[in-house]
C-alpha cells in the first residue's frame, strides 16, 4: 500500500518532521518504509485492503519520557497527528493501527521497564511497553507473593489494556483493570510531563497507594481517550492467596437462571465468592446444534418453552462455576455457605466439580487449569482462532463485540433474544442461542457477547459485509439498551454517537475539554469519537 | 453572641408577659416529628452508642451539672424565642440550621414542642 | 456582617440578578437578608469574624434540575460566581460557606429524594440534599437488605461527601465514597444537563452498574472540583452481611508495629478482614502526656525506637493493638478470624488476642446502644462528642466554637507511620505549641484500605479570642506546608487552606494544576462555578505564578 500522508500535510513537511524525529530517537527507530509500516497495520482489521483502512504514515519508537516529549513537540510544530500504542496488541479492537490514517504511530514498546513492585503494600509501577508476561516474570523472579490480573492474551500491556477499559479474571477488585490503577505519569499534548494523584507531590511515597491527590481527579480523561500519552502507571495487585477452591452450581430449570444470578451477585458483592463466577449452559453447544436450531425455527422460544426443553433433555439448564481465593478453611466455609444458600433458594440445585488446591499451582497443574484465573499470562485464547476440527479455514481475525448488560437473568435473556432478532433481521447465519452465559469480567455488571465479526484479508467483499454487520450490531444493541463497552476505530464514531443523552452533551463536553488541552489537535484524533476542532464532523 | 444567648437563656419565665407561645395539637405534632428527625440524633434522652448519652445531651449534662435536665425534651423552662435563636445561630459545636433544612414554620413548631411543658 | 457583594459586581446588577433568581426558584427560596445569610457561614470557621471570612452574597435554593439550570444561566448572564452545597454539613472543611466571598450559594438541600435502591444489583441513586439518615431510613422502611456506608456525622450528604473525597467505616470497597460511586448527572457551567457513564446512553439500564461510558471518563473532574453542579449520583451498596466478628490483636513491642501493619495489610487486601482495621496504642490515650514517665521519655526530644521498646516493656502493656473486623456468614468470619490469629501469632512473638465478639446481623436495638454504629452502616452523631463537653475533655469549661481537621496521606507501613508522627511533633515544637499534643502513640486511620491517614489533631476556633485564632491558623498553615514537604500532604482541607495545599503538589512546575486550569477554562469560560475550589481559579481571577 502506498504511504498515507496525514491529510493536509505535504510530503516535504512530513519528510522534515521525520528528519527531526530521527534526530531525537536515532534513525534506527523511525520507520517509514512500506515493509516496516505493514507491521503497524491492524492485523485483524475488517478494513484490510480497503481504501479506508487505517494506516500510519510513519512510526517512531522512543526509549524515554524525554524522547516522548520531544516527539510531541515536533508533532505540534508540524501539526502532524500522533497515535500512541503500548505493546500494540489491541487485537479485535484496532491493533497497532492509528484511528486516523496518516498519523505517526508512537510505539512505546521500548519503554518496557517494571519500575517497582512492593510486596507488602501490594502494588506495581510499570511502563507502557511492559507486557503481562514481563510483569509476571519480574514478580516470579523476585519470589514476590503477588498476583497480576491479566486478560486473555498475555502479551498485552497492563497500561494499554487498562486505558482501553480492558478486563481480567482473578478477584473482583482486580478484574476492572482501569479501576485497579493508582497513579499515572502522562506527557500532555503540549509536551509536558504531568504526574497525577500523589505523584504530583514531590517526596510522596503514596503514588501507588492513594488514587487521588487534591482537586479534580483527571486520570479518567486518559482512558479510551486522546488527552495525553501515558508513560507510567501504577496498579494495585492481589496478594498471592493461600489456596483456591472451585465448585459448580447446577440448576435444573432455564428460568432458575434468574435467582441463580441474584444469589451469585450477593456472593460476589459480599466478598464471599471472591473469584470470577463463570456462567454457562449444559444445553446448547455443538451436540445440540440441530435441536437448538429447531427451537428457534419460527421465533425465539419463550421461557416456558425453554423450561420444557431443559426438562426434556434432563440436563441442568444453567451452571455457574464459583471460585474462591483464600486460606483453605476460610474458602471451604465460604463455599459451604454458598451451597447452603443456593440449595435453600433453588429446588433441585446440585453441586459438582469441586476442587481445591494450595497456591501457587504446580507446573503440572498449570497444564490443566484455566491459567488466567490464577494470574498466569498465556496465549490459550488463540486456540479459538487456530486450526482445529471443524475449523478448516481459520479466519484472519475478527472484531469483538461485548455489550454492557445489567446483572439480572431477565436482562441476559433479553440480550440473548436481541442477538437472534438482529441476525434474523439482517439475514445473516443464525448463530444466536438461548444457551450462552454472560461474561463476568466486571463484577457489578454483565457483558453479553454478540458473535464475533470475522475478517478475511483476501476477500474484501466479505469484509465489507462484515463491516455492515458490525455497525448494525452497534446500532441495534445500543437502541435496545446494550451498547458495547469498547470497539475498534472504524466503529468508534458510531458508538460514541449512541451515548446521545441530551443531544450528545457528554461528547460535546469531552470535545470542549479536548480543545482546552490539545489546541493543535495532534493526539489520536477521533479516538472514541473525540475529534479536535479542526477535524470535527459538522453537526446539524 | 455567646453573651446574648446567655442573657436570653437566663431569662426566667416570670420575665415574659403573656402566653405568646401557646400551641395547637397540629403544631406540636409537627414539632415533635421535626425534633425527632433533626434534633433527636444529638439531643436524645436515652443513652445510645457505647452506652453514652448523645453529644448534645452529654454536653448539656456537663454544662448544667444536675441543675437542669440535659435532655431537651425533659426541660420545663425553655422559651420559643431561645429555641429559635439556637436553631438559627447555633451554639458552640452545634452549627446553625438553614431555612432549607428547618423552615420558619418548622422552627416555630420545634420551639413550641420544646416549650410545651414550660409553665406560663 | 455587611453583605459581601461579588467582587466587580455593582449593587444594581446584583439586585437584577436576585430578581431573576427569584423568578427562577420563587422569592421564598432566595435569601439575601443578613439574618438568613448568617446560616450560610461556616459554623466551624477558623476565620470567624475576621476580614477574610468566607461569606455569601445571597443563597438560592432550587427544587429541580431545571431550576438549577436556570440559576446557572443567570449566573453566567451576570457573571456572578455560584457555590453549590448539598446538605451543607462539611464541618471542619468549610461548612456551607463559599470558597470565594461574594458568591451566591446554591443550596441543594431541597433536592433530597432517594430515587432508586436495588437490593439485588446493590446500588442506590440519590439527589444531593438526601442525607445518610434519609437513605438509611428509606432502606429500613422498605426492608431492603443493603447497607450504606456513612462517615461520622449522619446528617451529611452521600453526594457531597463523595465529592469531597470523604470516607467511611464498613467494608473496604465501600469506604472510599468516591470510589463507590457509579454514574452521575451534572449541570454544566453552561447550564446543560449531562449524564456520565451509562447514563449517557438513553436506552440503557446500567447507569448504576457500569461506571464508564465510552471515551474519556469525566467523572473525576467533579470531585473536589468546580466543573459543574452534581444533581444525581449513584452508589454501589454493601449487601447486608449475615454476621460480624471482631477481635483485637495486641503486640508487645513498639517495634512490632511494622510487622503488625504488614499482616493487617495482607488481611485487608486479600478480603479476609473485610471490615475496617482500628489501630491504637495501649501506651497512648487521655492524660498520657501528663504522666511523669512520659515526660521522662520525651525529656530529650523524640525518642528512638529502642527507647520506645524499653518504655513499653517498663509499662508492661502491649505497645500496639489492631481491632480487626469481619463481615460475612458465621463459619466464614470465624474461619477468617482463626486464620488471622494463627498468621499473626506465627509472625509476632507475644501477640495476644482480646475483645473477641461475634454477632449476627442486623444488630438488635439493645446492641445498637453499645456498638460503634458506623461500622454497621448506621448513621448517627456520636462523633460530636469531641466538640461537646466530653467527660474529661480539655475544653469542658470553654468548648471550641469549631475546628478544622487535618489528615495526612501516609504509606501503609510502620516506618512511615513513625516518620509521620515525628513530623507532627516537630511542627508543634517549632511553633512552640504548649502543650504539645503529638505523641509517639498516634495511630493511623484506615478509612481507605490501601493507604493510611494520620491526623494532626483538630485546630480549634474560639470566636471571642482573635489571638488564639491567629495562633491556630498559623499552626494549621504549618501543618499544610510542612507535612507536605515531608511527603505527607492533607487529603482534604478547608477553603482558607486550599490554595496553599494545592501549591504543594508542585511536580514539574505545577503541571497538574496548569492542566486542570486549562480544562477549567475550556468548560467554564466565565468562571462562575465555585471559583478557587481546591485551588482552581478561573482565568480572570488567577494569580500570577511566582
Amino acid at each position: 500500500m502506498p504511504i498515507k500522508l496525514p491529510p493536509g500535510i505535504s510530503a516535504s513537511t512530513h519528510a522534515s518532521a521525520v528528519k527531526e524525529l530521527q534526530r531525537v530517537v536515532g534513525s534506527d527507530w523511525v520507520f517509514t518504509s512500506e515493509e516496516d509500516l505493514d507491521t503497524y497495520r491492524d492485523a485483524y482489521s475488517i478494513r484490510w485492503g480497503h481504501e479506508d483502512e487505517y494506516l500510519a504514515s510513519a512510526a517512531v519508537a522512543p526509549k524515554s519520557v524525554e524522547e516522548v516529549q520531544a516527539i510531541v513537540r515536533i508533532a505540534n510544530k508540524y501539526k502532524i497527528p500522533l497515535y500512541p500504542i503500548s505493546t500494540g496488541k489491541n487485537l479485535t479492537y484496532g491493533g497497532s493501527a492509528p484511528t486516523y490514517s496518516g498519523s505517526i504511530v508512537l510505539d512505546l514498546k521500548r519503554m518496557n521497564r517494571v519500575l517497582e513492585v512492593d510486596e507488602k503494600r501490594a502494588f506495581a509501577l510499570v511502563e507502557p511497553g511492559c507486557s503481562y508476561f514481563d510483569l509476571y516474570r519480574y514478580v516470579k523472579d523476585k519470589g514476590l507473593k503477588l498476583w497480576i490480573d491479566c486478560p486473555d492474551p498475555g502479551w498485552g500491556s497492563p497500561i494499554g489494556n487498562a486505558l482501553e477499559h480492558g478486563v481480567g479474571y482473578t478477584a473482583s477488585q482486580f478484574r476492572d483493570h482501569w479501576g485497579a490503577h493508582c497513579g499515572m505519569e502522562v506527557v500532555t499534548p503540549t509536551g509536558e510531563i504531568m504526574r497525577t494523584g500523589m505523584g504530583a507531590l514531590p517526596g510522596a511515597k503514596t503514588w501507588q497507594e492513594y488514587k487521588y491527590g487534591v482537586g479534580p481527579h483527571v486520570d479518567g480523561l486518559f482512558a479510551q481517550s486522546n488527552f495525553g500519552i501515558v508513560t507510567k502507571m501504577g496498579f494495585w495487585l492481589m496478594p498471592q492467596p493461600e489456596a483456591w477452591l472451585t465448585g459448580t452450581v447446577n440448576v435444573p430449570k432455564y428460568s432458575d437462571f434468574i435467582p441463580l444470578v441474584d444469589h451469585c451477585n450477593y456472593l460476589e458483592d459480599a466478598m464471599i465468592a471472591t473469584g470470577q463466577a463463570i456462567y454457562s449452559s449444559g444445553l446448547g453447544g455443538p451436540q445440540n446444534g440441530a435441536e437448538v436450531q429447531a427451537l428457534m425455527a419460527n421465533r425465539y422460544p419463550t421461557l416456558a418453552e425453554l423450561d420444557a426443553y431443559a426438562e426434556k433433555k434432563g440436563v441442568p439448564a444453567w451452571r455457574v462455576k464459583l471460585q474462591f481465593y483464600g486460606p483453605p478453611e476460610v474458602i471451604q466455609a465460604r463455599w459451604e455457605y454458598a451451597q447452603e444458600r443456593i440449595a435453600k433458594a433453588i429446588p433441585g440445585a446440585t453441586f459438582t466439580n469441586f476442587e481445591t488446591l494450595p497456591m501457587p499451582l504446580t507446573e503440572a497443574q498449570e497444564k490443566t487449569h484455566h491459567l488466567v484465573n490464577f494470574g498466569i499470562p498465556n496465549m490459550a485464547i488463540f486456540a479459538g482462532m487456530a486450526r482445529e476440527p471443524g475449523v478448516a479455514d481459520p479466519k484472519d481475525g475478527h472484531t469483538d463485540f461485548f455489550a454492557v448488560c445489567p446483572r439480572t437473568g431477565e436482562a441476559v435473556f433479553k440480550a440473548l433474544k436481541l442477538v437472534y432478532d438482529t441476525q434474523k433481521e439482517l439475514g445473516v447465519p443464525l448463530t444466536a442461542s438461548p444457551f450462552r452465559g454472560p461474561v463476568t469480567w466486571h463484577h457489578k455488571c454483565f457483558f453479553m457477547g454478540a458473535p464475533p465479526v470475522d475478517s478475511q484479508r483476501n476477500d474484501p467483499a466479505f469484509n465489507r459485509r462484515m463491516r455492515t454487520l458490525y455497525d448494525a450490531y452497534v446500532k441495534k444493541f445500543s437502541d435496545a439498551g446494550f451498547p458495547p463497552y469498547r470497539t475498534n476505530p472504524g466503529a468508534q464514531d458510531l458508538l460514541a454517537a449512541q451515548f446521545s443523552f441530551n443531544d450528545n452533551v457528554l461528547l460535546r463536553f469531552q470535545e470542549a475539554l479536548k480543545d482546552g488541552i490539545d489546541p493543535n489537535g495532534i493526539l489520536s484524533p477521533g479516538r472514541y469519537g473525540v475529534w479536535p476542532k479542526r477535524l470535527r464532523p459538522k453537526r446539524a | 453572641m455567646k453573651t446574648f444567648i446567655a442573657i436570653l437563656g437566663a431569662t426566667t419565665v416570670l420575665g415574659v408577659v403573656g402566653s405568646a407561645f401557646a400551641a395547637d395539637a397540629g403544631q406540636l405534632a409537627m414539632g415533635k416529628e421535626r425534633f425527632d428527625y433533626w434534633c433527636d440524633t444529638c439531643h436524645a434522652g436515652d443513652p445510645r452508642e457505647a452506652g453514652r448519652f448523645l453529644p448534645g445531651t452529654a454536653s448539656l449534662n456537663a454544662k448544667y451539672n444536675g441543675s437542669r435536665p440535659g435532655a431537651l425534651v425533659d426541660r420545663t423552662d425553655l422559651l420559643p424565642p431561645y429555641v429559635e435563636l439556637v436553631i438559627r445561630k447555633g451554639m458552640e459545636g452545634m452549627p446553625f440550621f438553614r431555612k432549607t433544612e428547618i423552615s420558619d414554620t418548622e422552627m416555630k413548631a420545634i420551639a413550641a414542642y420544646l416549650s410545651r411543658n414550660t409553665k406560663q | 456582617m455587611p453583605i459581601k457583594l461579588p467582587p466587580g459586581i455593582s449593587a444594581a446588577t446584583f439586585a437584577e440578578a436576585v430578581k431573576e433568581f427569584q423568578g427562577a426558584v420563587g422569592a421564598d427560596w432566595v435569601f439575601t437578608s443578613e439574618e438568613d445569610l448568617d446560616t450560610y457561614r461556616d459554623a466551624y470557621s477558623i476565620s470567624w469574624g475576621h476580614d477574610d471570612e468566607y461569606l455569601a452574597s445571597a443563597a438560592v435554593a432550587p427544587d429541580t434540575v431545571e431550576q438549577v439550570q436556570a440559576v446557572v444561566r443567570i449566573a453566567n448572564k451576570y457573571k456572578i460566581p455560584v457555590y453549590a452545597i448539598s446538605t451543607g454539613k462539611n464541618l471542619t472543611y468549610g461548612g456551607s460557606a463559599p470558597t470565594y466571598s461574594g458568591s451566591v450559594v446554591v443550596d441543594l438541600k431541597r433536592m433530597k429524594r432517594v430515587l432508586k435502591v436495588d437490593d439485588k444489583r446493590n446500588f442506590a441513586l440519590v439527589e444531593p440534599g438526601c442525607s445518610y439518615y434519609d437513605l438509611y431510613q428509606h432502606i429500613k422502611d422498605r426492608g431492603l437488605k443493603v447497607w450504606i456506608d456513612c462517615p461520622d456525622p449522619g446528617w451529611g450528604s452521600p453526594i457531597g461527601n463523595a465529592l469531597d473525597h470523604g470516607i467511611g467505616y464498613t467494608a473496604s470497597p465501600y469506604r472510599d465514597h468516591w470510589g463507590a460511586h457509579c454514574g452521575m448527572e451534572v449541570v454544566l457551567p453552561n447550564g446543560e444537563i449531562m449524564r456520565t457513564g451509562m447514563g449517557a446512553s438513553p436506552t440503557s439500564d446500567t447507569w448504576q452498574d457500569y461506571k464508564y461510558a465510552v471515551g474519556p471518563h469525566v467523572d473525576g473532574l467533579f470531585a473536589q472540583g468546580n466543573f459543574g453542579i452534581v444533581t444525581k449520583m449513584g452508589f454501589w451498596l454493601f449487601p447486608q452481611p449475615e454476621s460480624w466478628m471482631t477481635g483485637t490483636v495486641h503486640v508487645p513491642k513498639y517495634s512490632d508495629y511494622s510487622a503488625l501493619v504488614d499482616h493487617c495489610n495482607y488481611l485487608e487486601d486479600a478480603h479476609l478482614a473485610t471490615g475496617q482495621t482500628g489501630y491504637g496504642s495501649n501506651l497512648g490515650g487521655q492524660g498520657v502526656t501528663a504522666a511523669p514517665e512520659y515526660r521522662a521519655l520525651m525529656a530529650n526530644g523524640w525518642p528512638t525506637i529502642e527507647q520506645l521498646d524499653a518504655y513499653a516493656a517498663q509499662r508492661k502493656v502491649p505497645a500496639w493493638r489492631a481491632k480487626l473486623q469481619f463481615y460475612g456468614p458465621e463459619k466464614a468470619v470465624r474461619a477468617s478470624w482463626a486464620y488471622a490469629q494463627r498468621r499473626i501469632s506465627a509472625a509476632i512473638p507475644g501477640a495476644t488476642f482480646t475483645d473477641i465478639e461475634f454477632s449476627t446481623l442486623p444488630l438488635s436495638p439493645a446492641q445498637e446502644k453499645t456498638h460503634h454504629l458506623v461500622n454497621f452502616g448506621i448513621p448517627n452523631m456520636a462523633i460530636f462528642q469531641i466538640v461537646a463537653r466530653p467527660a474529661a475533655g480539655p475544653n469542658n469549661a470553654n468548648p471550641y466554637d469549631g475546628h478544622t481537621d487535618f489528615f495526612a496521606v501516609v504509606s501503609r507501613s510502620g516506618s512511615e507511620v513513625f516518620r509521620a508522627m515525628k513530623a507532627v511533633y516537630d511542627i508543634q515544637k517549632e511553633l512552640k505549641i504548649d502543650p504539645i499534643t503529638a505523641t509517639p502513640f498516634s495511630s493511623p486511620v484506615t478509612w481507605h484500605h490501601k493507604v493510611f491517614f494520620m491526623g494532626a489533631g483538630g485546630v480549634g476556633n474560639q470566636r471571642g479570642d482573635a489571638e488564639h485564632n491567629r495562633r491556630m491558623r498559623a499552626l494549621y498553615a504549618a501543618y499544610i506546608e510542612k507535612m507536605a514537604a515531608a511527603g505527607f500532604p492533607a487529603y482534604r482541607t478547608n477553603p482558607g487552606a486550599q490554595d496553599l495545599l494545592v501549591k504543594q503538589f508542585s511536580f514539574n512546575d505545577h503541571a497538574l494544576l496548569r492542566f486542570q486550569e486549562a480544562l477549567k477554562d475550556a468548560v467554564d469560560p466565565n468562571g462562575i462555578i465555585s471559583p478557587g475550589r481546591y485551588g482552581i481559579w478561573p482565568k480572570h481571577l488567577r494569580q500570577k505564578k511566582a
